[in-house]
């Protein structure tokens, strides 16, 4: 099912520790292309695009399943039953890094590590709690209508790949933004759901060891928020990227991948 | 070539868009003059933000962090990108951006170049495209989660639309009846070629309402209506078609249409049976006064019956007074079609029938040349003023006021006082006697069911 659905691939070392890849908001699984392929000699590599994202079957994002982080949680836990995985070590980008604390959380016989790439419990400031997670309503709301003005410019450019184009044609292809390609309605539906999520309580009841990986400059997540995870989250260990950006694993992918095997030991 | 690399930088530098370069990381490496411009960064000391991201405002940033920044680095290449640049001292400019990567030797980007074009028109133009889309997409919303069958037809009867309404009433997918004739894809009994008839009465009104109902005996009511702005052209014109399953409407109608006439019957039976224990135990001269004064509501009862729950027809009631006068001949009846409530329908029928029994004893009606002269209508005419009744003998004896205030009189003064709330006046001229009640019809309940036709 998730192999259609989700376009799900599985690779590398079949008897190997299973390791998951979750990507995060506005890109799909070719964000772990230079991350990925590294742990397929001694691991089994599982990565797929999240429902309503990349390549996955678009028909399915009903919007009340996804209405909160839940249904994709579901859909994490769905794959790793599907697999029959136990042990997994599940490795999140962003919001797909809340993805995995959330069923870590839920699932603690399926995954016993998580890897969290530049997330956040809460991109909205709470100034009576002190938490400062770098956004207010008010920007968030210009973000979702943001992403309306880009809906002309999607589906002229997008509708033909979407369509089902005939592969081998470069021309063509050059012309589409093949990748982090996302249906602009579902692709607003998610940022409210991405951007509104505060999960302060979730990680600070975190259930497995985690690894965060924080850039030192990224301009979607403060440095304060990677402080308050390392105050908050007991058991986690934080390690500083000297990166810019919130995409580590695409501007310095071997730090990652070398902090990842070191967490795993 | 000095003149072609000189002419190169002028063209880079003053390009009529904003040229950016910067490293994988978005630091700005290079930003044209135009682009300076538009920023109004020129001449600023701190020479301006030093990451790309930071000349957009707060979406663009977030949009640049999730999205170009990863797309420039997986695909090489972004596309208009709709976005706003902030400008210093002004409002944000909105712009198109677009992007390629270079590589080095090892296949590593090594920059990334971006143009920048001034979107100000294009988005005035692209909010309307989108405020007009919003609104086309509300209303097929509309249509398609419409119960009711919508279909677009055109003069020949030829379906261009088909709504899912459609699909479920007439079990029939859309792409089954497109470009067919409407008259053979909804299975409608005995209505002939119904549509063009209603294509020609949507030419003097507004649109064409009928009843049909199909094989499988629903009923439905269908209205026809030209689509608005279409075309001038009769010939090339388009209507809209909207079935309305009624069956259930129907059948309650029916039902309530029996009820109705069994509630007549048994009011009239027991009336009768009034008239009969009156006839054993009145004397004679009061028992016909009495009988025929029970006729009187037993007609008013048939009436109303006829005209529904809400109320009944004034010329209906007018037309049982027209028979107890002995035909149109005695009787000459100018009335408008006027709905008068249950309670005004039973008080004006009692009026009427004192006002001819009056009539045959002693007034017009008692001679055989004697007649009635009865109009009604709204005062003044077609407007929705108060109802106007006039009762006017000819041809009877010479009239002599009365002595004394009969009791026909009486009754009539003082029901249509109360129940009417009524101005009445009599005039007794030598030609004959006139009488004139006006009075405000009350608005009629109309449920549960409208007026059966």
């Amino acid at each position: 099912m998730f192999v259609e659905r989700n376009n799900m691939t599985v690779s590398g070392k079949r008897d190997g520790r299973p390791i998951v890849f979750v990507h995060g908001f506005g890109c799909d699984q070719s964000m772990w292309h230079r991350v990925a392929p590294k742990f397929a000699t001694d691991h089994l590599v599982v990565t797929y695009d999240l429902t309503g994202m990349g390549q996955s079957d678009l028909s399915a994002y009903d919007r009340k399943r996804y209405a909160d982080l839940e249904g994709h949680m579901d859909d994490l836990l769905g794959i790793l039953g599907e697999l029959d995985l136990a042990g997994a070590v599940v490795v999140g980008h962003s919001i797909g890094a809340t993805i995995a604390l959330l069923a870590a959380n839920k699932a603690r016989k399926r995954i016993n590590r998580v890897v969290m790439v530049s997330p956040t419990p809460s991109f909205l400031n709470d100034e009576a709690a002190g938490y400062h997670g770098g956004f207010t309503v008010s920007d968030l709301e210009e973000l979702i209508a943001f992403l309306d003005q880009n809906h002309l410019g999607w589906s002229t450019q997008m509708a033909p790949t979407i369509a089902g184009q005939a592969a081998g044609e470069p021309a063509a292809d050059e012309l589409t933004q093949s990748f982090c390609r996302t249906d602009p309605a579902v692709a607003q539906h998610f940022a409210r759901v991405t951007f509104f999520a505060d999960r302060r309580s979730e990680f600070e009841a975190a259930e497995r060891p985690a690894l965060i990986l924080h850039c030192d400059d990224d301009a979607l997540v403060p440095m304060t928020v990677a402080d308050w995870m390392r105050n908050h989250m007991p058991g986690s260990q934080l390690k500083v990227l000297r990166a810019t950006g919130h995409c580590p694993h695409m501007t310095v992918p071997d730090e990652v991948s070398a902090a990842i095997r070191d967490f795993l030991g | 070539m000095p003149y072609r690399t000189e002419a190169l930088a002028e063209l880079v530098e003053d390009a009529p868009c904003g040229i950016v370069a910067t490293d994988p990381d978005g630091r700005i490496l290079y930003i044209n003059g135009t682009l300076a411009r538009w920023l109004g960064i020129e001449a600023a000391p701190d020479g301006g933000p030093d990451r790309f991201p930071q000349l957009f405002t707060m979406p663009g940033r977030l949009f640049y962090e999730t999205h170009i920044a990863s797309m420039m680095r997986l695909q090489g290449h972004i596309r208009e990108i709709s976005c706003a640049l902030e400008v210093r001292g002004g409002p944000p400019l909105p712009v198109l951006l677009s992007g390629v990567a270079r590589y080095d030797g090892n296949g590593s980007p090594s920059r990334f170049d971006y143009t920048i074009f001034d979107a100000r028109e294009r988005q005035i133009y692209e909010e309307e495209l989108r405020g007009a889309r919003r609104q086309a997409d509300e209303l097929a919303a509309i249509v398609r989660s419409s119960p009711n069958a919508i279909l677009r037809v055109d003069g020949s009867g030829l379906i261009h639309s088909w709504n899912r309404g459609a699909e479920r009433i007439f079990g029939r997918a859309a792409d089954t009846t497109l470009g067919c004739a409407i008259s053979d894809c909804l299975p409608l009994m005995d209505s002939g070629d119904w549509f063009s008839a209603a294509v020609a009465q949507c030419e003097t009104e507004p649109e064409a309402v009928l009843e049909q109902s199909d094989s499988h005996g629903r009923e439905f009511e269908t209205t026809v209506a030209p689509i608005d702005g279409e075309a001038d052209d009769l010939s090339a014109r388009f209507y809209s078609v909207i079935l309305r399953d009624i069956s259930e409407r129907k059948r309650l109608e029916r039902r309530l249409q029996v009820t109705l006439n069994e509630m007549r019957h048994r009011v009239n039976n027991s009336l009768a049976v009034v008239g009969g224990i009156a006839r054993q135990s009145l004397p004679q001269e009061h028992c016909q006064t009495f009988i025929a004064r029970l006729n009187a509501l037993a007609s008013a009862n048939t009436a109303l019956a006829q005209g529904g729950v809400g109320g009944a027809d004034i010329s209906d009631l007018i037309a049982f007074t027209t028979e107890e006068a002995g035909g149109p001949d005695r009787l000459h009846a100018s009335a408008a079609s006027l709905l008068l409530s249950s309670r005004q329908a039973n008080a004006l029928s009692m009026a009427l029938h004192e006002l001819v029994t009056n009539a045959m004893k002693y007034g017009s009606l008692s001679c055989p040349d004697g007649f009635v002269e009865v109009t009604c209508d709204r005062c003044p005419t077609g407007t929705t003023g108060p109802i106007r009744f006039v009762w006017q003998e000819r041809g009877g004896p010479p009239v002599a006021r009365p002595t004394r205030v009969g009791f026909g009189t009486k009754m009539i003064q003082q029901v249509a006082k109360a129940e009417l709330a009524a101005d009445v006046t009599f005039e007794f001229d030598t030609a004959g006697v006139r009488c004139e009640i006006i009075f405000t019809p009350e608005a009629i309940d109309r449920s549960p069911g409208e007026p059966v036709a």
